[in-house]
């Protein structure tokens, strides 16, 4: 429900932005008073075309416009939105920009903001919202809209920071406590999270409650038990954001890796800028060793978490694999650098060393892994005496 | 290699004429046979069952034996077998007495239980078997790794053995796998290196859960902390040192199951290959004698990419083996793993490291859903080419009410060799056993009917061993080496054979060790496939003489014994 909100918002934000600037595209019409693709005539058709989604040619329109009226912020903002209908996000988000420039106007910044997030360019997306959470104090849309970013930059702490407040004082809000539920479980705050679970579940059995047990049950490793919620989550509503992914996640965990690859494949069908579905196929296609296809899915999980650890650690492990040493070991180098602890990232750095022929510096990595896997043994827990 | 013609001429035997060992193959079987024949117990006479003590604890020994061996203890030419049970120990009284069972084979695929004669029935938790003639009299000693205290059995030579343990000081502390007989600084007797497992506690066993049915479950051994191996130098007067202190072996700690003992780098010293669980694997490299003599072993499985994954993170390595699988003179290695992680096939690149090629074979996609114990390298069918079965079987019994598709008892695998040099998993023309599923561990093989075509033994937990007949190799011509070492160590192991038949050069290294917890028949069968004979064959003898016997000519289709320094006998 909470990225499903984000998508309804996304929906809603575009249709409003969408009305008000086609308003303007009239009474521009009308102001010119010209018949023969006169500057207003140009926009009433390209509203047209954009209402009935021919995205192409109102395009065009909108652009043919802006050769004789270039500054006209709403237009800008109108073939943004003409453009972002088309998929084509980086032009949307430069001719967004360029409205902004004009005028800064909260709704054309929350337009901006949808571009990157339909981008999944998250992280950039994130500061917009919060100018426009501040424009628009009291304005659901926008929180909701960055919390969704958090969530799926896995950044749960700062969801839950967001929310905790506004769930608190919008206690009916479905959508609210779904989300912040999500983010809950995914921390591992479960026993918060259920109180949440509880609250969704009073009002019958439904795909997001079965989504967020689910999602419960993979974070405590009872796989069996997030399968069957998150199946029924999928049967109830199959075109709820990110239950797919984690369907896949709990299919692939109790073994069945050919429906788990099904199950990410539907869920990159729905949300291509799903980064778990994303991530998690292309670990699968890498351990098939089909590295080329691998690489597509993880180049694009980092596209949405720039930065992730985790993410460049399979990039360099899998130019490894085939043979691209070099760039593997300065891409390792940067990686432990930044995550001492990473023990896979020093197991593969000790590797390239090695194949480098650089003995001393591979021993030297080797040491690392050995005193790390140390500390992690001095460390194991979940056992208990019988006797 | 040097193989000329010119050497054949000169030190060759007329191998036609040669005396063959008096044995008698049976009757070969008919062609519409499987590949393997299940030979049932109430036909072969092996009624023994394995005690796995499985308790609402689920105490970790439980579920991981028990090993199995062939061995011809009483030499009279053909494989007796040797079964591990469990036993007394700190965490459980048997209620009726269990012990482990030697079984004589009576040459007509049958055998006789003879545990109570021979003195070999155990009396500790058993885990493993390594057989090894380690005082050179020429008959086979038998040492029984266990949770708990380790046993050697000194075969005297008249159907009985005796327990020398203390005497000979291998009465290894702790949790014990897999052993495994090899002669480390070519003084011609034989060590023993025995792997370790987990320090499992002293006084307060562990078990893990509740698991998420509420009950108790086999933990993953990560939650136990790993130990260091031994390693035992053989004094050459009855008695053993332990003599890894100081050396990578007693540095590294792991978590061992399966070790083979092989030559890596082909510098004709003896190497350790060691699957690890839950902790990565280790590679001891025998870099021979340091100035003060002694030898120094380096464990170099991480630069030599053997010791994780390609991921970067350790897997559970079971059962391990090596072998030459595409006949280019250089080991290769197997690691079987638990399932989701796939086995390893690591392809040798003659520079001390190794390329995993298990997704090449097909090995990777066919135990994907597997766990893997005993295992082995063989020709199966004496096309000369070397194949490979896997005896797998989740180590969890409750797996099944956690895993949709991962289950306890698991199928055998079978994996022949083509013509393209690559693997191909030939399972469903096994036989009726490949088609059933086991909590499979140990693995043996040997020619218990001295028909020349290898045979296998799988040992499983909790339940009856699996006799397999080997009806695979009809058709194909064969020699059987029983080779005996004078100089070097009396089992030949480290000797390195090469043979030419139907201008085809092949060559195989005599390990030992291999599988997991398991012992196999120290003979070796040549595979020739229609070739009438071997045009040559040349038996490197490992140091210290290092010699080399030529032959040529020679006859198929029987055993020979080969003596160093006396050739045929």
């Amino acid at each position: 429900m909470g990225s499903r909100s984000a998508s309804r918002l996304v929906v809603c934000v575009t249709r409003r932005l969408l009305y008000g600037f086609t308003f303007f595209a009239l009474f521009v019409c009308l102001a010119t008073g010209q018949t023969q693709r006169a500057p207003g005539e140009i926009l009433k058709e390209a509203a047209s075309l954009h209402r009935a989604r021919q995205f192409q040619q109102a395009i065009e329109d909108y652009r043919l416009f802006l050769e004789k009226y270039p500054d006209v912020p709403s237009v800008r903002s109108d073939l943004g939105a003409a453009l972002a209908g088309a998929g084509r996000y980086e032009e949307a988000i430069a001719e967004y920009k360029r409205a902004l420039q004009l005028k800064p106007l909260p709704q054309v910044r929350l337009n901006l903001a949808l571009a990157y997030y339909k981008s999944a360019k998250l992280s950039l997306a994130v500061p917009e919202l919060k100018k426009v959470r501040e424009e628009m104090p009291g304005d659901l849309r926008p929180l909701m809209l960055e919390a969704d970013c958090y969530l799926r930059l896995g950044e749960n702490k700062k969801v839950i920071e967001l929310l905790t407040p506004v769930h608190q004082t919008n206690g009916d809000g479905l959508a609210i406590a779904y989300m912040l539920g999500t983010a809950l479980v995914r921390d591992g705050q479960a026993e918060r999270g259920q109180v949440l679970i509880g609250r969704i579940l009073k009002n019958g059995d439904s795909a997001e409650a079965r989504l967020l047990l689910g999602t419960t049950k993979l974070m405590v490793n009872d796989f069996a038990g997030a399968l069957v919620d998150l199946q029924k989550a999928v049967e109830l509503n199959p075109n709820l954001p990110e239950a797919y992914a984690y369907y896949g996640t709990a299919l692939l965990s109790t073994g069945d890796q050919a429906g788990a690859q099904e199950a990410f494949e539907h869920a990159l069908r729905d949300d291509p800028n799903n980064f778990d579905a994303n991530l998690r196929m292309g670990l699968l296609l890498r351990k098939d060793e089909k590295y080329d296809e691998a690489l597509k899915y993880i180049r694009h999980s980092l596209e949405i978490r720039p930065g992730d650890v985790g993410v460049r650690y399979q990039m360099a492990s899998i130019e490894l694999s085939v043979g691209q040493v070099e760039q593997a070991r300065a891409h390792l180098e940067s990686l432990v650098a930044e995550a001492p602890n990473f023990t896979e990232a020093h197991v593969s750095l000790a590797t390239a060393y090695y194949r480098e022929k650089r003995k001393a510096d591979g021993d030297r990595e080797r040491a690392i892994v050995e005193k790390l896997n140390a500390e992690k043994q001095a460390n194991e827990k979940g056992v208990k005496s019988t006797q | 290699m040097n193989f000329s013609r010119r050497g054949f001429l000169r030190i060759g035997m007329a191998l036609g004429a040669a005396k063959a060992l008096p044995m008698r193959a049976l009757v070969p079987q008919s062609s519409e046979e499987p590949l393997f024949r299940e030979a049932a117990s109430t036909s072969c006479g092996i009624e023994w069952v394995h005690e796995n003590a499985m308790s609402d604890n689920r105490y970790l020994p439980e579920t991981l034996g028990p090993g199995c061996a062939f061995l011809d203890f009483d030499n009279d030419g053909w494989m007796d077998i040797y079964l591990v049970n469990s036993g007394p120990c700190d965490f459980w009284t048997p209620a009726k007495p269990v012990r482990n069972a030697l079984y004589k084979n009576n040459r007509d695929g049958t055998f006789t239980d003879v545990t109570e004669k021979a003195g070999v029935a155990g009396g500790t938790f058993g885990m493993g078997v390594a057989v090894g003639d380690y005082d050179n009299d020429g008959w086979p000693d038998i040492f029984v790794t266990s949770y708990g205290r380790c046993i050697l059995y000194k075969n005297n030579r008249n159907g009985t053995f005796s327990d020398v343990t203390e005497k000979a000081g291998v009465a290894t502390p702790g949790w014990t796998t897999s052993a495994v007989w090899f002669d480390f600084d070519n003084d011609g007797l034989l060590d023993l290196f025995v792997c370790s497992f987990v320090d499992y506690g002293a006084k307060q066993k562990l078990a893990c859960g509740d698991n998420q049915i509420g009950t108790h479950y086999y933990c993953i051994p990560r939650v136990f902390r790993g130990t260091s191996s031994f390693l035992y130098h053989n004094n050459g007067d009855g008695t053993f040192s332990e003599v890894s202190k100081g050396t990578d072996i007693a540095r590294a700690t792991g978590k061992g199951l399966g070790v083979v003992a092989t030559d890596i780098n082909n510098d004709g010293r003896v190497d350790l290959f060691v699957a690890n669980d839950t902790v990565q694997n280790l590679l001891f490299v025998n870099r021979g004698p340091d100035a003060s003599g002694k030898t120094r072993w380096e464990e170099i499985a991480l630069q030599a990419e053997v010791a994780f994954s390609d991921n970067g993170q350790p897997r559970s390595g079971m059962g391990v083996d090596a072998g030459d699988l595409d006949n280019d003179g250089w080991q290769d290695l197997f690691v079987a793993n638990v399932d989701q992680e796939m086995f390893s096939l690591y392809h040798n690149n003659k520079n001390e490291t190794f390329n995993d090629m298990a997704h090449l074979h097909g090995v990777a996609q066919a135990t994907r859903l597997l766990s893997g114990w005993g295992l082995k390298y063989f020709d199966y069918d004496n096309d000369g080419a070397v194949d490979l079965i896997l005896a797998n079987g989740h180590p969890d019994d409750m797996i099944g009410r956690y895993s949709r598709q991962v289950r306890y008892k698991e199928p055998l695998l079978l994996f022949h060799q083509g013509p393209d040099g690559k693997l191909k998993n030939v399972s469903s023309e096994g036989g009726t056993a490949f088609e059933k599923s086991f909590a499979a561990r140990g693995l043996a093989i040997g020619d218990y009917d001295n028909d020349g075509a290898i045979d296998v033994l799988i040992a499983t937990n909790g339940g009856a061993p699996v006799l397999l007949k080997n009806n695979a190799a009809k058709g194909n011509n064969w020699l059987g080496l029983r080779l005996e070492g004078v100089t070097c160590n009396r089992d030949a192991i480290g000797t390195r054979i090469l043979w030419r038949a139907g201008g085809k050069l092949r060559q195989r290294l005599k390990n030992n060790g291999g599988s997991y917890l398991s012992s196999h028949d120290l003979r070796e069968v040549l595979g020739i496939g229609a070739a009438a004979q071997l045009d040559e064959l040349e038996i490197h003898w490992p140091a210290p003489s290092k010699r080399v016997d030529k032959f040529t000519g020679v006859a198929p289709n029987r055993y020979i014994h080969i003596i160093e320094e006396k050739g045929i006998v």
